[in-house]
């Protein structure tokens, strides 16, 4: 009777495909979780989540394909996006000592909603794609379809947020999306590349501590509601 | 010895008649130990029944016959559901085909709206408040119900409760699938709001105004009323059950229709019952409840869960 119930059933994707196909999607979740979290602090600790995340995935694909630099790479990554990136936008903003929380232009149901539809077309896009993803032992595509959803997700949290915290947090967790796909499609790539990548975040990092401090002079605040208007 | 199927079938349905009370009455427990209170005994849910079953039926002036066989339709519809899902066996009974997931859901929908008739039938402002507020919320977590719905239809191709539970415990790699794992979550959260735990409600509450399902049993009394509250415990222990059995652990089920093992299956659903509504109790007991407008952030991200679980899942593996 229990063959006759699993008849027709498809077969389920092995567990290191499930494992990270289950973190990349840890990835998405995360940017939802930023785009409903009204505490800037919260927010970017909950960037810290997602890098752990992503680092988590990349130990797991050096693990099992047994590549040296990858180790290196999640390494590089733990310290940084974990460690460093976060510190550095927890101090800047406990030197700003102003609002605790960002200003939402939409309610959250309506963003999350937005969210959806656009991690659907996410998908919907990887599908028509039909990529094959780096050799026998490479991430799974649906981990693909994640990552492109958590850069649309997070280029959304840029748009729908009005401060400049979630709006550093969201670029941020952009890089992480692509990081999430770079190691699907070019998993072996050369660490020297991959390098380049991380410094790329790191003067980011320093792009958006200069804007924030000079915002922050300017208009006291964080919030960019202020910047629609030109000085004459 | 083997039972007849139907006697099985009898035994699912009656072991969630007889246990939905010390359930409903071990979770009060806790509950109010988690508090620092002594809190009830366990079995007071039972005399509370049996005081009520003895008390006369009273019906507000005006109100039809909808009013008086609310109730009984309610309570008719909750006990439906144990035939279609599994409680104590791990293969279908012969009435286990008659609906699915959907089915399932259907027929504690149509308790819901017996109950909000007969609340709207009564005209008290509160018991309509609550229906009304226990509708919109229903509709706002269906989507969330549906995609669950279809997490299940996409991984096992069909839609009967059996067959997840049957395809969970086929494999490890199956149960951890992470469609598998974020429509566990997505069901968890509904039936979260569906217990009337988080997020708005304070289900022990005695303001009216902020009382949801309680409210609408208000101008409900004596078996009618007992009728209600032993339907709702029903209610709680079924979503339970298909939490525990179909989503998260389909585990020390009866194989066969063997006495011993069908028999053996009771205390262990009991055991599932109760720890799932621990892990309830100490969420609702540790979270601070939302604002009533806020439901819809919390309906929001059991979508976003659950629609994620579809996603991944037309792309192929999942």
């Amino acid at each position: 009777m229990q063959s006759s119930l699993l008849a027709a059933v498809p077969a389920p994707p092995t567990s290191f495909d499930g494992a990270t196909e289950a973190l990349a999607v840890v990835v998405l979740l995360v940017v939802f979780a930023m785009l409903r979290e009204a505490l800037l602090r919260s927010q970017v600790r909950l960037y810290a989540v997602q890098s752990l995340a992503v680092s988590a995935l990349a130990g797991v694909l050096a693990a099992s394909q047994h590549a040296g630099e990858l180790y290196v790479l999640a390494g590089l990554s733990l310290v940084l996006k974990v460690v460093v990136v976060p510190t550095v936008v927890l101090r800047l903003l406990t030197e700003a000592e102003v609002d605790l929380a960002g200003s939402h232009r939409f309610g959250v149901a309506t963003m999350v909603l937005v969210g959806v539809a656009v991690s659907v077309f996410g998908f919907l896009a990887i599908s028509a794609v039909h990529i094959n993803p780096s050799g026998a032992a490479g991430l799974p595509v649906p981990a693909l379809g994640a990552a492109t959803a958590t850069v649309l997700v997070s280029f959304l949290l840029v748009m729908f947020r009005a401060d400049v915290v979630s709006q550093a947090v969201g670029f941020f967790s952009m890089e992480n999306g692509v990081s999430v796909a770079s190691l699907v499609i070019a998993a072996r790539l050369p660490l020297i590349l991959e390098i380049g990548f991380l410094f790329d975040l790191l003067v980011a990092v320093v792009a958006f501590g200069v804007l924030m401090r000079a915002h922050h002079r300017r208009a006291s605040s964080l919030s960019t509601e202020t910047l629609d208007q030109l000085r004459g | 010895m083997q039972f007849p199927p139907a006697a099985a079938q009898a035994l699912q349905v009656l072991a969630v008649l007889l246990l939905a009370p010390f359930v409903s009455g071990a979770i009060a427990h806790v509950e109010a130990r988690l508090q620092g209170r002594r809190g009830p005994r366990i079995l007071q849910p039972y005399y509370d029944l049996a005081k009520l079953f003895r008390k006369e039926t009273l019906a507000p002036e005006g109100a039809s016959w909808v009013f008086l066989a609310a109730p009984i339709v309610a309570f008719t519809s909750y006990l439906i559901v144990p035939l279609l899902i599994p409680v104590l066996t791990d293969f279908p009974l012969p009435l286990g085909y008659m609906g699915d997931i959907m089915g399932g859901g259907l027929i504690l929908a149509l308790g819901g709206f017996a109950v909000a008739l007969a609340a709207a039938d009564t005209g008290d402002p509160y018991a309509q408040l609550g229906s009304s507020r226990a509708m919109t919320f229903g509709a706002l977590i269906e989507p969330s119900v549906l995609f669950v719905v279809f997490t299940v239809a996409l991984i096992t191709t069909t839609d009967l409760p059996y067959a997840m539970a049957a395809v969970d415990r086929s494999s490890l790699a199956q149960a951890i699938r992470p469609a598998h794992l974020f429509a566990a979550v997505a069901f968890f959260l509904v039936v979260l709001s569906d217990t009337g735990r988080i997020p708005v409600e304070t289900h022990a509450s005695t303001l009216e105004l902020g009382m949801i399902e309680e409210a609408r049993a208000f101008e409900h009394s004596g078996p009618a009323l007992a009728l209600l509250k032993w339907g709702s415990a029903i209610k709680q222990l079924v979503l339970y059950v298909i939490l525990a059995d179909v989503f998260s652990a389909p585990w020390g089920l009866a194989g066969s229709r063997q006495v011993g093992s069908v028999l053996l299956a009771v205390p262990i659903l009991l055991a599932k019952a109760l720890g799932v509504g621990m892990v309830f109790a100490v969420i609702d007991n540790s979270f601070s409840k939302l604002r009533l407008y806020k439901i819809t952030e919390f309906m929001a991200s059991a979508f976003a869960l659950s629609a994620v679980a579809v996603l991944v899942l037309y792309l192929g593996g999942g």
